[in-house]
């Protein structure tokens, strides 16, 4: 079944001062505003106890928000929440799955649990078992899952009933790089082909930057930033460039020339960083300077911003386990190695 | 809307069922439990039937009774457990998104509880006749004698869904069990409720399960007294324990 051109905000997400305050505690979620459209994929990024599983438990019926609206497929989250649970599908955190039931009883269990209509019940489960790809484990017990098959079961579950709007709260934490891979894949397949509307909460820079349409950065309960992953990154600044000369006694030449493409910034021991002027364009001048100039490099390493350096900017801390850098290292051709 | 309710409703009740079947450590030991004690009263204790004034026309058929509606309200509770135990564990979550109308979750618990017991009865009946238990009723008296069995096996679900709702973990089974065993035990257990004596007496006069027991038995006896009372009684409970248990879905869903 196909949303896409559903039109309006059928499948949307409108979010309007949102609070969830507990009982003893701060406010999880301080008077949020956003506005998902319908096909699109939302990434929701932002640390370990920000408010984003909070958020997703609102909208997602779970939780009664505390003050504000939601309306998910333009139904309000607080008055129609049966209603809602027809049109939304939710992987949360941790897959509630039970260790004792089969992927296939599973199947059986979630597609009786939305109602289904018991001719559509065995075959639906069947085709989602084989688009996750778990067709040959679908009599095994789910205990005996890897934590990514867990995940993809998950997937598969909040499927069924073929939802309109779908919630995934970091669907990926804990996954290999395959399993990762696969669930982006299939992510974007619900986006690009069936016009899924999917709202994902995560805390990995890589996750949100290459899956997300638009991304919502949330701190303290607060939506710091929001926009594509391109926007925050061009709003926050020209990409950086640090160069390592071979040879440390040319570190004020390797300066002198590279003042002329941008102002200094922060490096460590040998290596000297510049931000560009120009923008990446001033690699090529940079490369060709130092060739001229016969500048042996041991390494030149471009920093595009990232959405970490965005977090940064937006929130005055560092977004937690962002310290695996996302900066592109250009490893120089030998020629440009040995020569520039 | 009835379909889907009734959909959700069975999948909850299947997957109980499920598990429970499969799971031996779990079953086996919930349906010895009424054994246990049938032995124990029936067997241990049959002098009590020959007291003066004890009336009754089989010892074993008194006590039958009493450990059909203990084996039936604790049926209930058991289900109590698995639900706190999925709310522990976060298949209630799944259960809450899935699920058009909640209550259906309640319901399929009731459903899956009720299911279950009738293997307990045909194990705990079996086993009585073995032992030598007549049985006076007819068939009617007796479907009767059973039907009082269910209605306080899904009082108890109810009461002990409330609790489980509530508290949303297995550490809450001791509020579930104990109060269900007091007011078991507080009941005229071994003798006719006109031989008691003491502070048991006006307890027994007052408790709810006095009035099931009583009506059981002299449905057994084939001379049923005190239905209309005891059917009351039952739908009152039901009522009430209701009301407990859709106020511990609203306070499961106001917790998340």
């Amino acid at each position: 079944m196909s949303n896409k051109g559903a039109g309006s905000k059928e499948n949307g997400i409108e979010v309007e001062g949102l609070v969830r305050e507990f009982k003893n505690g701060p406010r999880a979620v301080d008077g949020i505003d956003l506005v998902v459209e319908p096909g699109e994929i939302y990434g929701f990024l932002g640390p370990n106890g920000a408010g984003k599983s909070t958020t997703v438990h609102m909208l997602t019926t779970l939780l009664p928000p505390t003050a504000g609206s939601a309306r998910v497929a333009g139904l309000d989250v607080a008055t129609q929440g049966p209603q809602v649970r027809e049109v939304i599908g939710a992987a949360l955190q941790e897959a509630a799955l039970d260790p004792h039931l089969t992927a296939r009883e599973h199947m059986k269990l979630q597609t009786s649990l939305h109602g289904m209509d018991r001719a559509e019940r065995h075959q639906r489960g069947e085709e989602l078992i084989e688009r996750v790809g778990l067709t040959e484990a679908a009599e095994r017990r789910v205990g005996d899952f890897s934590g990514g098959m867990k995940r993809r079961l998950d997937l598969a579950l909040a499927l069924v009933h073929r939802p309109r709007v779908l919630f995934l709260d970091e669907p990926t934490t804990g996954l290999d790089p395959q399993s990762r891979a696969s669930l982006w894949s299939e992510v974007t397949r619900l986006s690009s082909e069936d016009g899924v509307t999917v709202f994902l909460t995560t805390q990995y820079l890589e996750e949100a930057d290459q899956l997300a349409n638009r991304v919502g950065i949330i701190d303290d309960g607060r939506i710091a930033a929001e926009g594509t992953p391109a926007e925050l990154k061009a709003a926050i600044g020209r990409p950086s460039v640090e160069v390592t000369p071979s040879d440390g006694a040319r570190i004020a030449d390797a300066q002198g020339i590279l003042a002329d493409f941008g102002a200094p910034v922060p490096a460590s021991g040998e290596t000297i960083g510049i931000r560009l002027n120009a923008g990446i364009d001033g690699l090529v001048g940079i490369v060709r300077a130092f060739d001229t100039a016969d500048i042996e490099l041991a390494s030149l390493v471009l920093n595009e911003p990232t959405l970490d350096d965005v977090f940064l900017a937006k929130t005055g801390h560092h977004l937690e386990g962002a310290s695996e850098s996302e900066s592109a290292e250009m490893p120089l051709p030998e020629t440009q190695n040995s020569r520039a | 809307m009835i379909r889907p309710y009734f959909s959700s409703a069975w999948a909850v009740a299947w997957r109980y069922l499920h598990n429970l079947y499969t799971k031996p450590a779990v079953f086996i030991p919930s349906l010895l439990f009424p054994l246990f004690f049938l032995a124990a009263f029936a067997g241990g204790l049959s002098v009590v039937g020959k007291a003066p004034g004890f009336g009754y026309y089989d010892f074993t058929a008194f006590q039958f009774c009493f450990v059909l509606i203990q084996a039936s309200t604790l049926a209930g509770v058991f289900a109590g457990f698995s639900i706190a135990a999925d709310f522990e564990q976060g298949m209630g979550r799944r259960m809450m998104l899935a699920t058009i109308h909640r209550s259906s979750i309640v319901v399929g618990f009731a459903i899956g509880a009720a299911s279950r017991l009738l293997l307990t009865w045909v194990v705990v009946t079996g086993v009585a006749l073995l032992g030598g238990m007549s049985v006076a009723g007819s068939g009617i008296n007796l479907a009767g004698m059973f039907s009082l069995a269910l209605l306080g096996n899904i009082a108890a679900l109810l009461f002990s869904a409330g609790i489980a709702l509530r508290f949303r973990s297995l550490q809450a089974g001791p509020l579930m069990q104990m109060p269900v065993f007091i007011i078991l035990f507080l009941a005229p257990v071994y003798v006719p409720q006109n031989l008691l004596t003491g502070w048991i007496e006006p307890a027994a006069s007052v408790n709810p399960v006095t009035a099931l027991l009583n009506a059981a038995r002299s449905l057994m006896a084939g001379e049923p007294t005190g239905l209309l009372a005891a059917y009351g009684v039952a739908a009152g409970m039901i009522l009430v324990m209701a009301v407990w248990a859709i106020k511990g879905l609203r306070s499961a869903e106001t917790a998340g």
